[in-house]
Parts: structure tokens; C-alpha cells; sequence
């Protein structure tokens, strides 16, 4: 189509009817769509059109379950595919070895992990020093976030009433952080709960939550911020709320849970049992 | 830990969890409203495995798109049904499907567990519907049905009805009015954007 002209608001009216069956040829679909951006009442109407159109498809019945099981296999965000974005981000890439098409965790060390899964970090990288750099300077942690949280802990969820008020509003989000184990597979033990200020909390489900760990570990909780993973607290071996802090670093993107020995440690080299991306 | 009791939770309420990445709550939309999306689907493609696929994208792109619904103008299932019939004309008018619909292919699907209050008032309202459509005069209801049901664009429904395109063009937009008022008289209230 060239050197169309414009349609007026009246002309795009009557084909309001046509447009919300699908009636229309793409372009005059596209231009129709243009006017609704702008203009409310149009948008109104197209929006009762699909009301009465949807009635007439309504035919009910129950949905396909063996579809059910496609769909799931393809979300993004789910503890596997969460947990690939994560380990993805650790893993330097290699040009080369992209180039030559091999796979690209060929030739590093599962450490705990399930097979089919990705590794936390990949052998040989340099990651641990530079992780370790990145907790203690670029970030600047507080140091209760790493050693003073057994006491929040112990004394269990006592929150102040500023805390609850956080939690209440409504652009604290909730981010349900996923089993990756095959056995807990669906399972959310665990939730961050975050304020707009950068103060969360970990809520260990009180059913089917994380599992108490002996006297001798603890879990650790991680932040992911950038292409950098970074340490924000120790949670102790029964967490249940473990407040922390994430004021003053960049956006954290995803959180995942990892067990550690009592003290906790600077990098992980465990594959975490729980994690969870924070929906931009 | 989850707070959101999946089954309780309003299409809303679904939608934000589904934005928040919480999959159990796109399985209950896909609970709530697989059934009608897939049927539509499957009743414009005539064939099971491309109704399967557009049943899949519509619910993929809710994943991945959650914030496209906007509950302000109308019903989920609406916005899902809209999304299927979109997805599903485009597929129609593709030289591929026009093969794929010659073959038979049938293939095994499997029944979720479906609310029985929730199938009666589906039936109830189907009903009502099918009242209706009938009680639209012919010359409103077969455009609609056409373009709609056929995936027709309104220039293919004025060639087939030997009519102007004008003509059905209008009628097709005074026809979903009407049924509108019509449903409205039979204590259905189709939801949307009223101004």
C-alpha cells in the first residue's frame, strides 16, 4: 500500500466490529490498532466486541490435560530454566568453544549438582577470587548480613511493626523461590519477600519448607546482580524469616539458597537447593 | 512459601501471580480457561494438532506477556479467547494450514478435572447465548458466524453472502451490538470497558 490516506475517526468506527473478529487485512488491522492506542473510546468498544465474541466461543469443557504438560515443559522462569539463567551468567563464555559448537558446560565439574543440570561455577574460572572481591569491596555487604544473622534466626520471626507495614504494601514483591531438586520439583520452600527500600526478608515455608540442616551447616542466601553473584547473609540451619538487606548494591535480579558449612563461606561451589528471579 | 491459594484467587489476581513467574497460577488460568481457548482453536483450524499449538502460544505469551491483559477492559477469558482467535485466523489464512486442515488427524486428549458448578453455569450460559444469536436476524447473525467461526475476512463473508462490503462491514458491528443487548436481556452481562 502506498501514499494511503488517513482514515478518520468515523471510518476506523465502522470497522470497530470487524476488526475485533479478525476480519480485516493486516494492514487496515495495523492501522485500526494505531487509532486505539490514542483513543479510549474506540478501545472500549473493541473490548465489548471480544466480551460478546468470547461468549460465542465459550463452549466450556475441560482443558486438555496432556496440553498442559507442553506448555509447562516451555515456561522460562521455572526453577530448572531459573537455574540455567544463573549458572549461564557464571559461566564466562568462550567464543572459541562456542564456535567449535560444543556444548558449553562440557568440561566443568558438577559439584552436587543433578546431571542434567548446569553447575554453580564452572572449574578453573577465576571466579572465586573475583567473587570474593566483588563481596568485599564493589558491594560493600554489611557484615551482620554474613554473620549476624543466626541471631535473627534464633529469636524467630519477631518483626517490628515498620516491617509489617513494608510487607503489606503494595510494591513489596513476593518471589517464590523453587526446589531444584528432582524430588521437590514444583515446590516453593521457600519466598523472598522485598520492600521498595531493599530490605527483604526469607520466609521458610513452615510446610514443606527448606529442611533443618545439622548444628555443623548452614544455608546461604545469593543474590545475582549483573553478570556477579553475591553473598546476602547466612540464614542458619532452620531459617524460618531471615531478614537482609540489599539497600546500596545494584538490583539484584535473581536469589538462589545454598548449604554451607556453619560460618558460611565466600563462593559457593554447592548447587543451591532453592531459586527464584525477580520479574522485571 | 506461597500465600496465594490458587484456587480461591480471582483471574486477577492469577495474572499478577503469573507475572511474578508463580506457575502454579497459569495452570489454574490454563484449568479456568484451556477448555474454551483449546475448543475455539480447534473449531476454526477443524484439526487437532494446530488448535494444539495456538492453545499452547496463547498461554506461552501469557507467561511471557502477562501485563497485555489489562483487567480494566474485560474478562480474562475474553482476552485469551481474543488472543486464540487472533492466533488462530492467522494460521487459517496461511497457505500451510489450508494442507493441514485436509488431514484427519486425530489424537488422544486428556480431561482435567473440571469444576462442576463452574460446567453447569458454562452450559447455562451457552444456552442463553445460543437464544441469543438465534433471535438475531439472519442477515446480522451469518456475517458474524462467518467471519468469526470461518475466519473469514469481511470481504471474503460479502463475496460469499453476495452482498456490498459495506454492508456487511456494518452489520457485522450493529450485529455484535445487538447480541450484546440481546445477552444483556437474558441476564448475561458481557463484561468490558463501558464508558
Amino acid at each position: 500500500m502506498s501514499a494511503t490516506p488517513e482514515m478518520s475517526h468515523t471510518e476506523i468506527e465502522g470497522l470497530l466490529g470487524v476488526y475485533a473478529l479478525d476480519a480485516l487485512d493486516p494492514e487496515t488491522a495495523a492501522r485500526v490498532e494505531a487509532h486505539l492506542e490514542a483513543c479510549v473510546r474506540c478501545a472500549a468498544e473493541v473490548a465489548q466486541h471480544h466480551e460478546v465474541a468470547g461468549l460465542l466461543a465459550n463452549s466450556g469443557g475441560a482443558a486438555p490435560t496432556g496440553l498442559w504438560d507442553g506448555i509447562a515443559a516451555q515456561l522460562d522462569g521455572t526453577s530448572d530454566l531459573s537455574w540455567d539463567r544463573l549458572a549461564a551468567r557464571l559461566d564466562p563464555p568462550d567464543p572459541a568453544r562456542a564456535a567449535a559448537g560444543a556444548r558449553p558446560d562440557a568440561d566443568v565439574v558438577p559439584i552436587g549438582a543433578s546431571p542434567r543440570r548446569r553447575p554453580w561455577v564452572s572449574a578453573g574460572a577465576g571466579l572465586v577470587a573475583a567473587a570474593a572481591a566483588v563481596v568485599a569491596l564493589v558491594f560493600g555487604l554489611q557484615a551482620h548480613n554474613l554473620h549476624g544473622q543466626v541471631d535473627a534466626m534464633q529469636s524467630g520471626p519477631q518483626l517490628s511493626s515498620a516491617e509489617r507495614a513494608a510487607l503489606a504494601s503494595p510494591s513489596t514483591r513476593r518471589i517464590p523461590l523453587a526446589a531444584t531438586s528432582s524430588a521437590g520439583a514444583g515446590a516453593t520452600p521457600a519466598t523472598i519477600v522485598l520492600t521498595a527500600a531493599g530490605i527483604g526478608f526469607l520466609v521458610d515455608d513452615r510446610v514443606g519448607g527448606l529442611a533443618p540442616l545439622p548444628a555443623d551447616r548452614t544455608y546461604q542466601l545469593w543474590g545475582v546482580v549483573g553478570d556477579r553473584t553475591i553473598s546476602l547473609g547466612l540464614l542458619g540451619p532452620d531459617p524460618g524469616i531471615v531478614p537482609f538487606s540489599v539497600a546500596g548494591s545494584a538490583a539484584v535480579t535473581e536469589f538462589a539458597i545454598t548449604d554451607e558449612v556453619a560460618g558460611g563461606v565466600v563462593q559457593t561451589a554447592n548447587h543451591p537447593v532453592a531459586v527464584g528471579a525477580i520479574r522485571v | 512459601m506461597q500465600n496465594l491459594d490458587v484456587e480461591q484467587a480471582s483471574d486477577a489476581n492469577l495474572v499478577v501471580a503469573v507475572g511474578r513467574w508463580y506457575e502454579p497460577a497459569l495452570a489454574e488460568v490454563y484449568r479456568r480457561h484451556g477448555g474454551a481457548v483449546h475448543a475455539l482453536a480447534r473449531r476454526i483450524l477443524r484439526s487437532d494438532p494446530p488448535a494444539e499449538e495456538v492453545t499452547q502460544e496463547v498461554f506461552l505469551d501469557l507467561w511471557r506477556h502477562p501485563e497485555k491483559f489489562d483487567a480494566q477492559r474485560g474478562t480474562l477469558r475474553s482476552f485469551l479467547l481474543a488472543r486464540t482467535h487472533g492466533k488462530s485466523v492467522d494460521v487459517v489464512r496461511s497457505e500451510e494450514s489450508r494442507r493441514r486442515r485436509e488431514e484427519k488427524m486425530s489424537r488422544e486428549t486428556a480431561t482435567a478435572a473440571y469444576d462442576i458448578d463452574r460446567e453447569v453455569w458454562d452450559m447455562a450460559v451457552a444456552e442463553q447465548v445460543k437464544d441469543a444469536l438465534v433471535a438475531l436476524p439472519d442477515e446480522l447473525r451469518h456475517p458474524i458466524e462467518l467471519a468469526y467461526f470461518g475466519g473469514h475476512t469481511y470481504q471474503e463473508v460479502a463475496s460469499l453472502l453476495k452482498e456490498p462490503e459495506g454492508t456487511v462491514k456494518s452489520r457485522i458491528r450493529s450485529g455484535l451490538g445487538r447480541l450484546r443487548a440481546n445477552l444483556m436481556e437474558r441476564g448475561i452481562e458481557p463484561a468490558g470497558a463501558g464508558l
